[in-house]
C-alpha cells in the first residue's frame, strides 16, 4: 500500500526539501523555546524581588479561633445542670457571591433558604441587598448559633460527599451555646452567660475562669525559609463544675415556692405570692448546699425574657410608675418597692422608730441593698412626704422621692425605659439566699442561747416572767405578746419566742460577749461562699464601741442588724452540728474534660462556735419548739425535727410588712439536713405569722425527707396519714419501710429523675419541654388541694377578705372575735397595744 | 525486510514517561489544596489523571504495534468522526463545565477538539500525501484550506475554544509548509494572521474594541496592562508572574509553593507551569522547557527518517501540536502573549488531552518502528 502511494506521488521518501522546511520549522520552535527561557529568566531577575514580597503579602496570616467548650455543671448525681452543645454560625463571603457577574449569588440564596430549619439573621431581599451593597465583604454572620439537626444539610452542601459544586462563599463557623436543660431550675445559683462566653451571676460568674477553658487557635506563621507554616494549637476545653445540689431536691423545693406563689398570687397586690422567697437546704456536716432557690427566678435559657417584668419608670414619662411588661394586667397598683428595687437612701431618722439613736440605722438603711429597707418611703410620724399615708397607691409616694434625687439631664422615654428594665432584669437575677440583707427576727434567738450557754453566762435553768413589755435604755419595747407570757422556763422562752425573755438574756450575757460570739457566727463577715455577690453586712450590724442597752435587747431577738440568709443557716448548721463552722460551699469537685479530677472541694471547718454540750442543748431547745412551741407546723408527719421560726417586721415598723421565717433540722437525734425558708413579705392581708415559712417547710420536708433516705422515728395518727394520701404523698407515709407504698412515692420523686435523666441522656436533642412540664404538673398536683384543705380547716386564719389590719399595730384583727393576732403565733393577743416606742 | 533492525526509540519513550510521572506529581502537588477543600480528598485530582494516563499509556501500546500505514484507508474518517463529535456537543450528550460546553458524556467524559487534533493530523497527513504535487492546484487549495477552515471554524465557533482552533491550524498550517516548497506565501500568511492579532490589540488598546462585547478583549486589555486589573480579570495571570517571579532559581522546593493555596485560580488545569517555576524555580522549568526540545528533537529525526511522506508527515503533525501547545502555554503562563487556556501537554490536568496525546505518541513510535536502521 505504501509502496503504491510512493510511486504514485513519485515521493518515496520524505525528501530533502522538506527536510529542509522540517529544519527550519525545528529552529524556530527552538527560538522560540530559547525566547520564553529568556522570558522566564527575565521575570525573576527583574521582578523577581517584588513577587516574592506580593506572595508573602497575600497571605493571610489570619489566626482561626478554635472555641473551647464551657465546661459542664453537674449535680451530686451527675446530673446536668448547664451544658453546653456545639452550634453553628453560617458565613458568607459576598466579594466571592458577587464573582464571576454574580453567577454564585442567587443559587446561594436558593440553597440557603431551602434550609428550613435554619433561622436566619436576614430576610431573604435583606441578605440579597446586603451581598450587592458590600461586595467587598469576606466575612458576615447571616445565621448565629444553629443547631446541627438544622445546618446538616448545609453542611453536606458545602462539603462532603454530596456537596454541590456550585455553591461558593458560604460556610460553617463552629461555636458553643449554652443550654439550661432545667430551664429556671436553680437558676439563682446558677447564673447563665452573656455575651460569647462570659459568667453572670451565681457559678457561671464565680467559677467563670474554671469553666471557660482557653480558645485555641489554628495561625500561619513564617518559618526560617519564608515558607508559611500552619500551626494548630488545639481548644483547652473547660473544667466541669460538680456541685452538692440535688436536682432532685432543689425541684421538690422550687415546686413548692411555685406553689406558695401561686396560691397567694395577687391575694392582697397585684403580683407573685411574696416578695421574695428562698430556701436553703444544707448539710450541716459539712457546709455542703443540697439545694438553694430563691423566688422570683427566670429561665436560664432566655434570662433576659421580660414578661411580667415590672418597670418602675420615672414620673415625667406618659406612662410613668410601674408598668408591667408584656402582659394584659394593669400593673400599676403595687408597691414601689416591688418592682425595680430603686434603693432610695432615707434620712436616718424617718426610718428609726425602735431605736433613735439612728447612727447605725443610717448605715443600715442607706447601705443596704436589701429588700428589706432600701425601698422604705418614710411613713413614720416626722415624715411631711404627703403621699406617704396611702399604702396602696405607693407609686406617687415612690416618685416624689425619686425625682428629688432624680439625675441632671433629662433622659429619653427610651433610655429610661432601658435603665428600668435593666434595673428590674437584675434584680430578678440577684439570688435572694446570698445577696438581700435583712433583720433576722426571732431565729435570731438559738444563736442568743448558744451565746449565753457557750459564755456561761446563762446555764439553762432561768426562769423568766413576760409581762408583754420591758423598758431597756428608755425604750419601752414590746414582747410578741402584749399581754406577757406570763413565767417562762428557759426551754418556754424559746418555745413561745418571748422577746422580754430575751431581752433578759441579753442583758445577761453583755453586749461585749454578745457581740464576740455575733462575730464568732459569722454576723457582719462574708460566708465566702463560692457563689457571686454574697452581701457584705458589715456596716449593717452594730458596732460594740456606740451600742446601747437598747441596741443589745433587740439584737437578741434579731432587729436592728442585717444578715443574709447563707449567715443565717451556716451559723446555725454550727449550733447543731457540734459546734463546727464549715464554710459553706456548692462545688464539690472540678473536673477536666476527659473527665480526671482537677481539684477537690473538701469540707473546711473554719471555727468552732460552740461546744458539742452547747450544740445538743440547742437541739434540744429548738426541737422542743417544733415539739411544743411556735414551730408546730413546721414537723413533717412521722418526723422529730427541731428549729426556729421568726415574724420580722420590716422598715419601716406598722406597715404591716414582714418577713416570716422557718430555721430548722432534721432529724432532731442527728441532724442530717438544716433547712432555712424565708418569705419576704408574703402578699397576704396580714402578713405576720410565721405559718406561711413552717407549712411551706414543713411542704418541703415532707418530700425531701424520705427522698433523702431519713427514716421516720415517729408514730403518725391516722390523720396525719389521710392528709398525706390526699396530697398524693403515699411514699412519705412509710419512708424507710420498702412497701409498695413507698415505692410508689419513690416513683414520684424518681419521675423528676428520670426526667433528668432523659435530658443528660439526650442532651443533643432540644430540651424544655419534659422539665418544664414536670415542674407544672409539679405545681399543680396535689400541693394545692391540701392548702385548700387547709384553708378550710383554719377559716380565720386565711380567709383574706374578713381580714383587717389594725392601723395602729399592723397586727391582723381576727374578723370573727375582733381580736388582734399574734403575728408570731397567729393567736389572738387581748387587750390595747401601744407602740413600741 | 524481515531480520532487519528497526529503530525502537527508547529516548522519546523515556522523555514521555518522564514527563508523565513529573506531570503526575506536579499535579498533586499543584492540585492536593484545592482538592481537599473542594472534594475532602486531597487526591482527587490525581486519581483521576492516573486513571486517565493508564488509558492513555494503553492505547499508545496498541498504537505502536498496528501498522499505520492502514491510517491512510480511514483517513477520511477520522476527519468526518472528528466533525461529527463536535456537532455531538450540540446535542444533549454535550455538557459544561465552568461555563463552556466543550465536553461530551460518553459514558467517559471526553473533549472532541481533543480528538479533532489526532483527527487533524491524521488526515492531513494523507490529505497531503494524496495531493503531492498536486497540492498548489484549485482541488487542492480547496482540500487543504476548506477541510482546516472547516473544522477550525466548528471548534471555535461550535465549542468556543479559540485555543484549540488556533492549535488545529497551527498544526495544518506547519505540515503544510512543510509539504510544500515555498516560503513567501507562508510568510505573508503568519504576517497577515499577526497583523490582524495586532489590529484586535490595538482596537482594544484604544478603547474601540472593549471587554464588553467579548470576553477575548477583556483578556487583551489584562494581558496590555495586568497591573489595573489586578483583582479582576487579569487575577490569574497576575498570580502565576507571581508565582513564576518568586520562584527564583532553584524554587521553593517540591510542594511548598504559597500560590497554589487558593491564589492562582486552577491551578492544575493552564497555570501548572507557574507553580512549576514556583516549586523548582527556573532550573525546574528549565529541564521541563528541555524534555520537551528533547521530545521535538526526536520527533525531527523520526519524521526525517520515516520510510514514507505519511510517516513524517504524521510525526510532523503530531511535533506541531506539541511545539504550539507548550509554546503557547508557556507564553500564557509568562503574559507573553493573552490569556487563551491552553494546557501544558503530559502535564496539565486532562483526562481527554492526555489519552490522545498518548496515541499521537503511539502514532510517532509507531512510525519510529518502521524505519530500518542500516547496518
Amino acid at each position: 500500500m505504501g509502496k503504491k502511494r510512493q510511486n504514485r506521488t513519485g515521493s518515496p521518501k520524505f525528501n530533502d526539501r522538506m527536510k529542509k522546511k522540517l529544519t527550519v520549522s525545528s529552529l524556530v520552535i527552538l527560538l522560540a523555546f530559547l525566547g520564553l527561557s529568556v522570558r522566564l529568566y527575565a521575570i525573576n531577575r527583574d521582578n523577581g524581588e517584588v513577587y516574592k514580597r506580593q506572595v508573602l503579602s497575600q497571605q493571610s496570616y489570619d489566626s482561626i479561633v478554635l472555641p473551647a467548650k464551657r465546661g459542664e455543671i453537674v449535680d451530686r448525681n451527675g446530673t446536668k445542670m448547664a451544658v453546653s452543645e456545639k452550634v453553628y454560625n453560617i458565613c458568607i463571603d459576598s466579594k466571592t457571591l458577587n464573582s464571576e457577574n454574580g453567577k454564585y449569588l442567587d443559587h446561594a440564596i436558593q440553597v440557603l433558604f431551602a434550609q428550613g430549619a435554619i433561622e436566619y439573621s436576614y430576610t431573604q431581599s435583606d441578605l440579597r441587598a446586603y451581598i450587592l451593597d458590600n461586595p467587598g465583604s469576606r466575612y458576615r454572620v447571616i445565621a448565629k448559633k444553629q443547631s446541627y439537626d438544622a445546618v446538616s444539610d448545609l453542611m453536606g452542601a458545602i462539603s462532603g460527599p454530596e456537596k454541590d459544586p456550585e455553591l461558593k462563599g458560604i460556610w460553617l463557623e463552629e461555636t458553643y451555646k449554652r443550654t439550661y436543660p432545667y430551664n429556671s431550675l436553680a437558676a439563682d445559683v446558677i447564673g447563665f452567660v452573656q455575651g460569647e462566653n462570659e459568667g453572670a451571676y451565681g457559678l457561671e460568674e464565680f467559677y467563670n475562669s474554671t469553666l471557660v477553658g482557653t480558645n485555641g487557635r489554628e495561625y500561619g506563621y513564617l518559618n526560617d525559609d519564608e515558607n508559611l507554616e500552619r500551626t494548630t494549637k488545639p481548644a483547652e476545653n473547660g473544667m466541669t463544675l460538680i456541685t452538692s445540689l440535688d436536682v432532685n431536691v432543689q425541684s421538690i423545693v422550687e415546686k413548692h415556692i411555685q406553689a406558695f406563689n401561686k396560691e397567694h398570687e395577687n391575694e392582697f397586690r397585684e403580683g407573685d405570692g411574696a416578695k421574695n422567697i428562698g430556701v436553703i437546704i444544707m448539710n450541716p456536716d459539712n457546709g455542703e448546699v443540697i439545694a438553694m432557690a430563691s423566688s422570683p427566678g427566670f429561665d436560664l435559657n432566655d434570662p433576659r425574657n421580660t414578661d411580667g417584668l415590672e418597670l418602675e419608670l420615672p414620673e415625667e414619662f406618659q406612662m410613668a410608675g410601674i408598668i408591667k411588661v408584656e402582659q394584659g394586667k394593669e400593673g400599676a397598683s403595687l408597691n414601689a418597692s416591688d418592682s425595680a428595687e430603686i434603693d432610695i437612701a432615707v434620712p436616718a431618722e424617718k426610718s428609726v422608730d425602735i431605736n433613735n439613736q439612728g447612727s447605725e440605722n443610717k448605715a443600715l438603711t442607706a447601705e443596704s441593698d436589701s429588700s428589706n429597707n432600701g425601698t422604705d418611703q418614710g411613713t413614720t410620724d416626722q415624715s411631711t412626704d404627703p403621699n406617704g399615708e396611702s399604702y396602696t397607691a405607693p407609686v406617687g409616694a415612690g416618685q416624689t422621692e425619686e425625682t428629688g434625687e432624680a439625675e441632671d439631664k433629662p433622659m429619653t422615654y427610651e433610655e429610661a425605659y432601658e435603665a428600668a428594665k435593666m434595673e428590674a432584669l437584675n434584680a430578678r437575677w440577684k439570688n435572694f439566699c446570698i445577696n438581700s440583707t435583712y433583720e433576722p427576727g426571732s431565729t435570731m434567738k438559738p444563736f442568743t442561747m448558744a451565746t449565753g450557754l457557750e459564755s456561761g453566762k446563762l446555764t439553762g435553768n432561768e426562769n423568766y416572767v413576760c409581762g408583754g413589755v420591758k423598758e431597756v435604755g428608755g425604750h419601752k419595747i414590746h414582747c410578741s405578746n402584749r399581754l406577757g407570757h406570763g413565767p417562762l422556763t428557759f426551754s418556754q422562752a424559746l418555745e413561745n419566742s418571748c422577746n422580754v425573755a430575751f431581752m433578759d438574756m441579753g442583758n445577761a450575757i453583755g453586749k461585749d460577749t454578745f457581740m464576740k460570739y455575733n462575730r464568732l457566727f459569722n454576723f457582719g463577715l462574708k460566708t465566702n461562699i463560692d457563689l457571686t455577690g454574697e452581701a457584705l453586712t458589715n456596716s449593717l450590724v452594730f458596732d460594740l464601741n456606740t451600742m446601747t442597752p437598747t441596741d443589745l435587747a433587740i439584737s437578741s431577738f434579731g432587729q436592728g442588724f442585717n444578715v443574709t440568709m447563707i449567715q443565717m443557716i451556716t451559723g446555725f448548721c454550727s449550733l447543731v452540728n457540734g459546734g463546727y463552722y464549715y464554710q459553706p460551699h456548692i462545688v464539690t469537685k472540678i473536673v477536666n474534660d476527659a473527665g480526671a479530677t482537677v481539684q477537690s472541694i473538701e469540707p473546711r471547718v473554719l471555727k468552732q462556735t460552740v461546744s458539742k454540750e452547747t450544740s445538743d442543748k440547742i437541739v434540744e431547745l429548738c426541737t422542743n419548739v417544733v415539739e411544743l412551741g411556735t414551730g408546730k407546723s413546721a414537723r413533717p408527719a412521722g418526723y422529730k425535727i427541731g428549729g426556729k421560726t421568726g415574724t420580722a417586721e420590716k422598715y419601716p415598723r406598722k406597715r404591716g410588712n414582714y418577713l416570716v421565717s422557718f430555721m430548722g433540722f432534721a432529724p432532731s437525734d442527728d441532724p442530717q439536713l438544716v433547712i432555712y425558708t424565708c418569705i419576704d413579705e408574703p402578699n397576704v392581708p396580714s402578713q405576720a405569722s410565721a405559718r406561711y415559712a413552717t407549712v411551706l417547710t414543713r411542704d418541703i420536708l415532707t418530700e425531701v425527707l424520705p427522698y433523702m433516705h431519713i427514716f421516720k422515728t415517729e408514730e403518725m395518727t391516722e390523720e396525719e396519714i389521710a392528709e398525706l394520701k390526699e396530697k398524693e404523698l403515699d411514699f412519705a407515709i412509710t419512708s424507710g419501710v420498702a412497701t409498695p407504698a413507698e415505692e410508689a412515692g419513690l416513683e414520684t420523686v424518681n419521675g423528676e429523675g428520670e426526667s433528668a435523666e432523659g435530658q443528660v441522656n439526650g442532651e443533643e436533642k432540644p430540651e424544655g419541654e419534659k422539665s418544664e412540664g414536670a415542674g407544672e404538673a409539679a405545681s399543680e398536683d396535689g400541693v394545692i388541694t391540701f392548702v385548700d384543705k387547709e384553708k378550710k380547716e383554719k377559716p380565720g386564719e386565711y380567709k383574706k377578705p374578713e381580714i383587717k389590719i389594725d392601723e395602729a399595730t399592723g397586727y391582723a384583727i381576727d374578723p370573727s372575735t375582733g381580736a388582734l393576732l399574734d403575728p408570731e403565733t397567729g393567736v389572738p393577743v387581748d387587750g390595747n397595744i401601744s407602740d413600741l416606742e | 525486510m524481515k531480520g532487519q533492525k528497526t529503530l525502537f526509540d527508547f529516548t522519546l519513550l523515556f522523555v514521555i514517561i518522564f514527563l508523565l510521572c513529573f506531570g503526575l506529581v506536579m499535579l498533586y502537588s499543584v492540585s492536593s489544596y484545592d482538592a481537599n477543600i473542594n472534594y475532602n480528598d486531597s487526591a482527587y485530582f490525581l486519581k483521576r489523571q492516573l486513571v486517565s494516563t493508564l488509558v492513555g499509556v494503553f492505547f499508545m501500546t496498541v498504537t505502536i504495534f498496528i501498522d499505520y500505514h492502514i491510517l491512510e484507508r480511514v483517513a477520511k474518517w477520522a476527519y468526518i468522526g472528528s466533525c461529527v463529535l463536535i456537532l455531538l456537543v450540540l446535542s444533549p450528550l454535550g455538557y459544561e463545565v465552568n461555563g463552556a460546553r466543550r465536553w461530551l458524556n460518553l459514558g467517559m467524559s471526553l473533549q472532541p477538539a481533543e480528538v479533532a487534533k489526532v483527527g487533524v493530523i491524521i488526515y492531513f497527513a494523507y490529505l497531503i500525501c494524496d495531493l503531492g504535487r498536486n497540492i498548489y492546484s484549485k482541488r487542492g487549495l480547496i482540500k487543504i484550506g476548506g477541510g482546516v477552515g472547516l473544522i477550525s471554524a466548528m471548534i471555535l465557533i461550535i465549542t468556543d475554544n479559540l485555543s484549540s482552533a488556533i492549535i488545529v491550524f497551527g498544526i495544518v498550517f506547519m505540515m503544510v509548509f512543510i509539504a510544500t516548497p515555498n516560503y513567501r506565501i507562508y510568510f505573508g500568511v503568519a504576517a497577515g494572521l499577526l497583523a490582524i492579532a495586532a489590529l484586535f490589540v490595538i482596537l482594544v488598546k484604544n478603547g474601540v474594541l472593549t471587554s464588553e462585547m467579548s470576553y477575548r478583549f477583556a483578556r487583551i486589555e489584562a494581558w496590555l496592562d495586568p497591573e489595573a486589573y489586578a483583582s479582576g480579570k487579569s487575577f490569574q495571570t497576575l498570580q502565576a508572574l507571581y508565582a513564576i517571579g518568586s520562584g527564583g532559581v532553584f524554587g521553593k522546593g517540591l510542594g511548598q509553593s504559597l500560590q497554589k493555596l487558593g491564589y492562582i485560580p486552577e491551578a492544575q488545569n493552564d497555570m501548572i507551569f507557574s507553580v512549576i517555576c514556583e516549586e523548582l524555580g527556573l532550573f525546574g522549568a528549565t529541564i521541563v522547557i528541555f524534555m520537551f526540545i528533547v521530545m521535538i528533537w526526536r520527533f525531527f529525526v523520526i519524521a526525517n527518517n520515516a520510510e514514507d511522506e505519511f510517516g513524517a508527515m504524521l510525526v510532523i503533525g503530531v511535533m506541531a501540536h506539541i511545539s504550539i501547545q507548550v509554546i503557547l502555554n508557556i507564553a500564557v503562563v509568562t503574559n507573553t502573549i493573552p490569556n487563551t487556556g491552553i494546557t501544558l501537554p503530559f502535564i496539565s490536568y486532562g483526562g481527554s488531552a492526555v489519552v490522545f496525546l498518548l496515541i499521537e505518541m503511539g502514532l510517532v513510535l509507531n512510525v519510529a518502528r518502521s524505519i530500518k536502521l542500516k547496518t
